[in-house]
């Protein structure tokens, strides 16, 4: 059966030491101009008067109704039999629409393919090797769980029954498979 | 016999990890491509050393991760950790020995190979020994393999002068846990209910087991996490309630909190009674410490201590107050600490699960097992005691540094020490692994002091501040190139890990070992070493026993599997018992009513002998707490989770993300100097003026700014760091904290505008 990847992200854990994002561009070999990547840590200060920290994870998010890939007009841009938004280099023309139509931000022109670039969650990497995304294997806290959401057993489907999770621009329809779990802290101050 | 013995001890080691996923991969080193291996070994990224693999690929390093063998690793590792891989190509690396050839500071260097770089240091310190005592070189490291090493060779040479980091650094609190308890204590954040944390910023300063464990604290609605901190951190951002207190007053924080519970009769009676002595003076001590007295110092409101003073103590046992790491921040420093540890105390957490405990050293296994289960390691270092005194007294009778270890000295006091030649000639200096002119207050004036120096020696991986006055730099193989010995870490159960290199040197650089091991050849005292190659040195280290060596170089960490000991902890001791039958119920419980080694034998809530030399500093109580100095401001400095306080800036990946470190300033402290965000103005006091880039946030006290540390380089020969950012050392005054001889991290400074 088809599998269907999926990440969270929870933001109770994360501590945007960025280990994450050195993780994605050692593995992935990934130019120091662009990034995969990033975790963006905002001090937010809440409508009480209190400040908290959010930590955005800044990457591809894995649409299942995918701008991305609607706008691409040679197939390039495409979502594989594992439910991953990839790009295929040899068929990209450069025309960049799916840049422009990503509504996370999240793809970048790679400096020296000249295409599209993005998170891949390590398909062609760690993926094929049996193993977890690079950001996911090294999380110090373990903010991050990855798994296949066809799986009942798989440990992303306990963790998506017991939380409360949401999706980053759910209103947009596109279905991410990147659920985020809110953070419930912020520091109170006295 | 041998073998079977071997094989009955080793059952005692982990195998735990062998059931998690990725096990086929520890055994089978070459199991997944042709050219794939993992090597298991030590991460040197910055102190913490988490276990780490490696991953090979055709020779080369390609990958990093957390070794999960260390169970609280999993595959953990965080950016700095990463980024070996980074470091370990950086084209800024130093290739081949460096000579001065300009004035010292010059900037102006030839290159020289191995052989007349190592001959002529040799040579050096030949002639400073002949003409004004071996006592006249200087030797200091980080603390870690390097420092024993270093320490042996000083030794060896014949000078008592070794500097570790430690009074820049966690003196105190070592300090205190020396004086109060006569040994390391350790913390069980994990099965803790309640924890105070004053600013120890795990989230910045990561060391993956611990961080591990207090981000699963933190994030668990049904435990509670107060952080005092003046500034917002990471950490600050996790807890239930933040607290910026003002900088450098934890000590009244504490005082008030022990008030409170005195004054309640609210503590382990029992516990005190029996294992403690000092409770009189302690009670004298703090007859005025109130709620009410401390909002003055903290500004922290004397009903929120009462709540606090009354939630803490029904937590008890389970519950901590989080003595920190690094955390240096007044003169009262000693006393911070041991207010902090007494707390702990009265609350009667001492072995208790989710307290504080003990480490279970392999010694005391042994005994309490009737076997010896875990191996015992000698030293491959031999220190031989060198009958001179320090140049800053350390360990001396009557010295104002006498309670400072001998071994590790107090860095504050070397630029005076030099500039005066006193107590006597001080020529040369030997560092590794170390940046004085980065981490040890006022820069300027070590600087002067290094610059009349006859020899000064600097072994390192990059080219440093530190390193800009040498004579001589010598290249260093990063922690990816070197074997090393075996390093035993005590805790609440017993482990091994072993630094395995991952290739061979690149471009010609060396080992501290093989330098060291060379120039006392060189000097004429190599056979002070029973050993000549790693491997020699490894053997002798764990006296022969090949199946912890070998076990070490496939795992790189090894791990007693013994049950979780806490001798006051009921239960625990009934499982351990249950575990080895042959073991006595009563004479496990018995390990902890031994004599401690304090002065008293007992839990010192009162220390007689510090009281003595320091008169107000046996007892916590309120002294020494200012740092601010009549300036309107306190600068305070610490940890990022990219950067070490002096190492990482120049490795690429890091350098990418963190370049610069802006000075944290409160929106209404700007407003009142007409700054802007992004403006640049000048920070100053009596010892420096540093030029910093304005960050405006809620997220600080008004009267406080903050700067991370390891920026404000002077290094031109690394042009991406080289003046880019800002030092707080730079504003450090060298006045230490009494007892415990500690660099005080706060000081006071004035806003100018540029």
């Amino acid at each position: 059966m088809a599998k269907k990847y999926a990440m969270v992200h929870d933001n109770n854990l994360c501590i945007g030491c960025q280990a994450c994002n050195v993780a994605c561009r050692s593995e992935n070999k990934i130019p120091e101009s662009v990034y995969r990547l990033q975790v963006w840590v905002k001090q937010e200060e809440y409508p009480n008067g209190s400040l908290g920290y959010e930590y955005h994870r800044q990457s591809c998010v894995h649409c299942e109704n995918t701008p991305c890939v609607s706008v691409c007009p040679t197939k390039a841009s495409h979502v594989n039999e594992d439910g991953i938004v990839l790009v295929d280099n040899d068929l990209c023309v450069g025309c960049l629409y799916c840049v422009a139509a990503c509504p996370y931000q999240a793809r970048y022109v790679h400096p020296v393919t000249k295409a599209p670039d993005k998170c891949t969650f390590c398909h062609e990497s760690r993926l094929s090797r049996g193993e977890e995304p690079a950001c996911v294997t090294v999380c110090p806290t373990e903010a991050l769980v990855f798994g296949d959401l066809n799986d009942p057993k798989s440990k992303i489907n306990k963790v998506l029954s017991e939380r409360v999770t949401y999706r980053q621009k759910e209103r947009l329809g596109t279905q991410p498979k990147m659920y985020i779990v809110p953070n419930h802290k912020g520091g109170i101050n006295s | 016999m041998i073998e079977s013995y071997a094989r009955r001890r080793f059952l005692q080691f982990s195998t735990a990890a062998l059931s998690m996923q990725g096990s086929l991969r520890a055994w089978e080193p070459s199991i997944l491509k042709g050219e794939d291996k993992w090597v298991r070994s030590v991460c040197e990224m910055c102190s913490s050393r988490c276990a780490i693999e490696v991953r090979v690929v055709d020779q080369k390093p390609v990958w990093l991760q957390g070794n999960a063998f260390d169970a609280r690793m999993h595959s953990s590792i965080c950016a700095r950790g990463l980024s070996g891989v980074s470091q370990l190509y950086d084209q800024d690396r130093l290739r081949t020995p460096l000579m001065r050839v300009g004035q010292r500071g010059e900037n102006r260097w030839r290159e020289a190979s191995w052989d007349e770089a190592l001959a002529f240091v040799a040579s050096s310190m030949q002639r400073l020994k002949q003409n004004y005592g071996a006592q006249s070189m200087l030797f200091s490291s980080k603390t870690g393999e390097s420092f024993d090493l270093l320490s042996s060779f000083a030794a060896n040479y014949g000078s008592p002068n070794t500097f570790s980091h430690w009074s820049s650094c966690p003196i105190a609190i070592e300090s205190a846990l020396e004086q109060t308890f006569g040994e390391r204590a350790y913390r069980d954040f994990e099965h803790a209910d309640y924890i105070v944390n004053f600013g120890h910023n795990l989230f910045e300063g990561l060391d993956i087991p611990l961080s591990k464990a207090m981000a699963r604290f933190a994030a668990n609605p049904s435990k509670k996490l107060i952080v005092l901190d003046p500034r917002f951190s990471i950490m600050a951002g996790k807890a239930d309630e933040w607290y910026p207190i003002k900088a450098g007053q934890d000590l009244a924080f504490v005082l008030s909190l022990l008030h409170v519970w005195l004054r309640d009769a609210k503590y382990d009676h029992a516990f005190v009674r029996r294992y403690c002595i000092g409770l009189d003076a302690l009670k004298a001590s703090l007859k005025e410490t109130t709620p009410q007295w401390q909002e003055r110092y903290t500004g922290i409101d004397a009903k929120t201590i009462e709540r606090l003073a009354d939630e803490i103590y029904r937590a008890a046992p389970r519950c901590i107050l989080d003595w920190g790491h690094k955390a240096t921040t007044s003169p009262a420093e000693f006393q911070r600490t041991r207010a902090i540890l007494i707390a702990n105390v009265l609350m009667g957490n001492v072995e208790k699960k989710g307290g504080i405990y003990f480490a279970k050293t392999p010694e005391m296994l042994n005994v309490l097992l009737q076997e010896p289960l875990f191996p015992l390691l000698q030293s491959p270092y031999p220190a031989p005691e060198v009958g001179i005194a320090r140049i800053d007294g350390a360990g001396e009778e009557g010295s104002a540094y006498r309670f400072v270890p001998k071994k590790h000295g107090v860095l504050n006091a070397i630029a005076d020490a030099i500039l005066t030649q006193q107590p006597y000639a001080i020529k040369g200096w030997f560092l590794t692994r170390h940046n004085p002119l980065v981490t040890v207050a006022d820069p300027q004036k070590m600087r002067t002091a290094m610059a009349s120096l006859d020899l000064i020696v600097v072994n390192d991986i990059y080219m440093s501040d530190t390193a800009m006055m040498a004579d001589v730099v010598l290249p260093e193989s990063t922690y990816l190139e070197r074997d090393e010995s075996i390093h035993l870490h005590h805790g609440l159960v017993p482990s091994y890990t072993m630094r395995n290199r991952a290739l061979m040197p690149l471009r010609g650089t060396q080992s501290l070992r093989e330098t060291v091991r060379s120039l006392a050849d060189a000097l004429g005292f190599g056979d002070a070493y029973p050993w000549k190659t790693m491997q020699e040195l490894r053997a002798y280290q764990a006296k022969g026993d090949s199946a912890l060596l070998e076990s070490l170089v496939k795992r790189g960490y090894v791990q007693a599997t013994i049950p979780p000991l806490f001798l006051r902890e009921e239960a625990s001791v009934r499982a351990f018992c249950e575990r080895y039958a042959h073991v006595d119920l009563m004479r496990v419980s018995e390990m902890f009513e031994r004599r401690r080694k304090t002065p008293s034998g007992k839990i010192e809530l009162f220390c007689a002998h510090i009281e003595e030399a320091f008169a107000g500093y046996g007892v916590p109580c309120a002294v020494d707490m200012d740092v601010q100095h009549n300036y309107p401001y306190t600068l305070i400095s610490g940890k990022s989770a990219i950067h070490t306080n002096a190492h990482t800036q120049n490795v690429p990946y890091l350098h990418a993300l963190m370049s610069d470190n802006p000075l944290w300033m409160h929106p209404s402290t700007a407003k009142a100097h007409g700054l802007r965000q992004n403006d640049t103005c000048y920070i100053e006091n009596e010892i420096g003026k540093e030029k910093v880039k304005v960050f405006l946030t809620e997220g600080i006290r008004p009267d406080t700014l903050f700067l991370y540390m390891g920026f404000g380089r002077q290094t031109p020969l690394l042009p991406k760091i080289d003046r880019k950012g800002s030092s707080a050392s730079k504003l450090l005054p060298l006045k230490t904290a009494p007892v415990c001889g500690a660099m005080i991290t706060n000081t006071g400074v004035r806003i100018v505008r540029a």
